[in-house]
C-alpha cells in the first residue's frame, strides 16, 4: 500500500463565499442594499417584514427573498402585504440559506425597482451566522420571551450581526425578561450592536426602524 | 444538519481535488476545525464517516483537527493508488 498526501488548504465555505462575493458585486452595481434577517424561530421575522412591507414596500422598493425548510407559508404571508417580489426559498431541510440560493433568487428581481432586498433566512440562531450571503449587514431579531442570555448562548451570531431587533417589547410586563441585561450581554459579544425595540404585533418601534431603512436607502450603509 | 451540510462541502472539495473517478482510492480526508468555528466536531465526524462511506468514496476515515480560531478548513487527503477498486 503506498499512501502519498495531497495538500489541500481549502476552506470549507470558499465556494459558498466566492458567490457571495459575485452576490455582492451584483447588489452594488444594482445600487441595491441587502439585510439578511436572521433570528431563532418564532422571535417575529416575517411579522415584522409583514408590518415593513405594508408601510414602506413601495415607498423603498422592497424585494424580499423568504427562506424556509419546508412550505412557502413566510412568502405567502408577506405576499398578502404587497405587489412586490416576494421571493420563496425552499431549503428541503437545510437549516440555513446559502449564497447559491441567494444568487439563484436574485435573477427573478427587478433591480430597476429594487432599492433594498431583504432575506428572511431560515429561523435558527446557529448555522445562518456561518453563511456569507452577499448581504450588506445582517440583522438579528431576537424577542423578550427567549431570554436575555441568547447573545451568549449564541454569540457568533451576534458578533456577526451589525443590527438586533429586540422583537415583542408588548410582552415585557409578563415575562421575566431583563431587558438592561440582554443588552449587556449582546454588547459583550458586539460592542458595535446597534438595537431598535419592537413590537411588531402593536407597531411599537417600528417608526424607529422604518426611519432607519429609510436611512440605508437614501445613504447606504456606513463602511 | 449544520454539519451534515459542511460535511457534504467537505466531499465536494475532495472529489474536485482528486477526480469522481479516484474518490475511492482516499483513504483519509483531514480537516482542521477551529474552536470558535461553530462546528461541533465529533458532529462533523459523524457526518462525514457517514458520507464516505459512500459512493464515490469508498470508505475514506475522516481526521478532525481541533485548531485555535474560526478556521474551518479541508487541510489534506491521503490517497492509496493501489487500493483495489470494488
Amino acid at each position: 500500500m503506498t499512501v502519498r498526501t495531497i495538500d489541500v488548504r481549502e476552506k470549507v465555505m470558499a465556494r459558498n463565499n466566492e458567490i457571495a462575493a459575485e452576490v455582492r458585486q451584483r447588489l452594488a452595481d444594482a445600487g441595491v442594499i441587502a439585510l439578511n434577517l436572521v433570528s431563532s424561530p418564532g422571535s417575529g421575522k416575517t411579522l415584522l417584514l409583514e408590518r415593513t412591507l405594508a408601510a414602506v414596500g413601495e415607498e423603498l422598493g422592497i424585494a424580499v427573498v423568504a427562506g424556509d425548510v419546508q412550505t412557502q407559508n413566510d412568502a405567502d404571508r408577506l405576499s398578502r402585504h404587497t405587489t412586490r417580489l416576494v421571493q420563496a426559498v425552499v431549503t428541503n431541510g437545510a437549516c440555513h440559506l446559502d449564497a447559491r440560493q441567494v444568487s439563484e433568487a436574485l435573477d427573478a428581481i427587478d433591480f430597476g425597482v429594487t432599492r433594498l432586498l431583504i432575506v428572511e433566512n431560515v429561523g435558527n440562531l446557529v448555522c445562518p451566522a456561518s453563511w456569507d450571503l452577499g448581504e450588506t449587514a445582517k440583522v438579528v431579531v431576537f424577542s423578550v420571551t427567549e431570554g436575555e442570555d441568547k447573545p451568549l448562548k449564541y454569540p457568533k451570531m451576534f458578533r456577526e450581526a451589525r443590527y438586533a431587533v429586540l422583537n415583542k417589547v408588548d410582552l415585557l410586563s409578563h415575562v421575566p425578561f431583563d431587558t438592561s441585561r440582554a443588552l449587556a450581554n449582546a454588547k459583550s459579544v458586539n460592542p458595535q450592536l446597534e438595537f431598535f425595540f419592537t413590537s411588531a404585533l402593536h407597531g411599537t418601534g417600528l417608526d424607529e426602524w422604518f426611519a432607519f431603512l429609510r436611512s440605508l436607502v437614501g445613504a447606504g450603509l456606513p463602511a | 444538519m449544520h454539519e451534515l451540510s459542511l460535511a457534504m462541502e467537505i466531499c465536494r472539495i475532495a472529489e474536485e481535488r482528486v477526480g469522481a473517478a479516484a474518490c475511492a482510492a482516499v483513504v483519509a480526508v483531514g480537516v482542521d476545525v477551529g474552536d470558535d468555528a461553530g462546528v461541533e466536531p465529533a458532529n462533523l465526524e459523524f457526518c462525514l464517516d457517514a458520507l464516505l462511506r459512500e459512493p464515490p468514496f469508498a470508505g475514506a476515515r475522516p481526521i478532525v483537527t481541533r485548531r485555535p480560531g474560526d478556521v474551518l478548513a479541508v487541510s489534506y487527503l491521503e490517497v492509496d493508488d493501489d487500493r483495489p477498486d470494488d
